[in-house]
């Protein structure tokens, strides 16, 4: 089995097969997964409820006050694992001790290597319809997220500042900062708005992942 | 080869005289050629016995006959189609998964209770499928809807399979089936993996399963 980045310990190793499906090889490690999003194992698998916010006693005050209920849960054995949740596309993230800032319905799993917990998003979560926190994946290894229809890649560098609409964000990885745009004018209130009325803007040095589709949020009604 | 993937979600027939093709009634897209639909009321093949069991299992989803010389296009929902070829084996598959076959293979109604006892029926009952299931037997090409892409996972003496049973499509081959149960304390207290049971397929052959755990 081949071991990157110089890892000791065996890692579980995701791939895809087909866009939809996620298989893991596991050789005794564990990974987190999205509740209830097995499809089919060989070997030896452990199912075992986790939850979201973090671990430790903090990660359950944060949970309590954040509302992010990400409930997640630790499969560990070895064979091989597939995973699918409700006919996603699925992509991909190796992460290399950066953080990667997902919306909890659009994570899948992660590996073993990497960290989950949770932060605070402001005005951009509740115009996303997804809350006021997010969820955020760090350390080594890689995370598989989900996004409905094949997701985009986006970078966005110094120059070249990136704004999308909150309902087709799914994640962001890098230095990035994000600022919250609105486009609301006269016309909205007067019900002509042109659907656009809430932006996020990302500048710095990263890249997003913009799927093509938009959730039902607040900002795509005006 | 009597199917051609026009798309994941479309698939062309190709009927000559003499061939026959079932599919699920209304399945049909467009058709060239001179093709006629009869509709198949009297349970198909496989005798009376199987149509009765059929019957009493629910397992009667419409069929029609496809005949004479042309082409046809099959799709139904927007599901993916997964054309599996069987070359003398038996496949098992749900009866309102299946899309379309060829005429030659033998179409059956398998009692779950046969495959497991008391765990099969019970089996039939978590999964949705009920009591029986259909069988195809022969050689000969079979259309069978999912939803999301399927893949094929094979089955080994040595490597056993365990399936969720709402992601499970059909399988093939000789492969012996039991519902395994990991039902903890955590289950019962609302602390579960959504991971309570699972379908444990060994023997060899393969399974196909969906990238989804909705039904149809």
């Amino acid at each position: 089995m081949a071991t990157p980045c110089g890892y000791r310990h065996p890692v579980a190793m995701f791939r895809l097969q087909g866009s939809k499906v996620l298989a893991v090889d596991m050789t005794g490690d564990a990974v987190k997964a999205k509740n209830g999003s097995m499809v089919a194992y060989d070997g030896q698998m452990a199912f075992k409820k986790l939850s979201g916010g973090g671990e430790g006693v903090r990660g359950m005050v944060t949970r309590r006050i954040t509302g992010e209920q990400m409930t997640l849960m630790e499969v560990k054995g070895q064979g091989t694992c597939w995973f699918a949740d409700r006919a996603s596309e699925i992509n991909l993230v190796s992460l290399q001790g950066d953080k990667l800032f997902v919306e909890s319905s659009n994570l899948l799993a992660t590996g073993s290597g990497l960290r989950t917990g949770t932060s605070f998003t402001g005005m951009r979560g509740a115009s996303q319809g997804n809350g006021l926190f997010t969820t955020t994946v760090e350390g080594h290894g890689q995370a598989a997220i989900m996004s409905d229809g094949p997701a985009v890649v986006l970078r966005v560098s110094s120059q070249y500042p990136l704004t999308v609409d909150p309902g087709a964000y799914i994640a962001h990885q890098g230095d990035l900062r994000q600022s919250f745009q609105s486009g609301v004018t006269f016309r909205t209130f007067l019900g002509e708005g042109g659907g656009e009325a809430f932006q996020i803007r990302f500048e710095g040095d990263g890249v997003v992942y913009v799927q093509p589709s938009e959730r039902n949020s607040i900002a795509g009604d005006v | 080869m009597p199917f051609r993937e026009i798309n994941s979600k479309m698939i062309e027939a190709t009927v000559a005289p003499g061939q026959r093709l079932f599919s699920q009634r209304g399945a049909m897209l467009a058709y060239k050629g001179e093709v006629s639909f009869t509709p198949n009321t009297q349970g198909g093949q496989g005798g009376v016995m199987s149509m009765i069991g059929r019957r009493a299992a629910g397992e009667a989803t419409p069929l029609m006959t496809v005949e004479g010389s042309g082409t046809v296009l099959f799709g139904h929902g927007g599901h993916h189609i997964q054309v599996i070829t069987l070359t003398g084996e038996t496949l098992y598959v749900e009866a309102d998964r299946l899309l379309a076959f060829d005429g030659t293979l033998q179409q059956g109604t398998m009692f779950m209770g046969s495959q497991g006892g008391v765990m099969g029926m019970v089996r039939g009952q978590v999964t949705g499928q009920g009591l029986f299931t259909t069988t195809l037997k022969g050689h000969g090409a079979v259309a069978v809807m999912a939803h999301g892409g399927v893949i094929e996972v094979p089955i080994g003496p040595q490597r056993p399979v365990h399936v969720d049973p709402q992601a499970y499509v059909a399988h093939h081959g000789d492969v012996r089936n039991k519902l395994s149960s990991a039902l903890g304390l955590r289950d019962l207290v609302g602390r579960g993996s959504g991971e309570a049971f699972q379908l444990e397929l060994s023997g060899s052959g393969a399974v196909y399963v969906q990238a989804s755990e909705e039904k149809l």
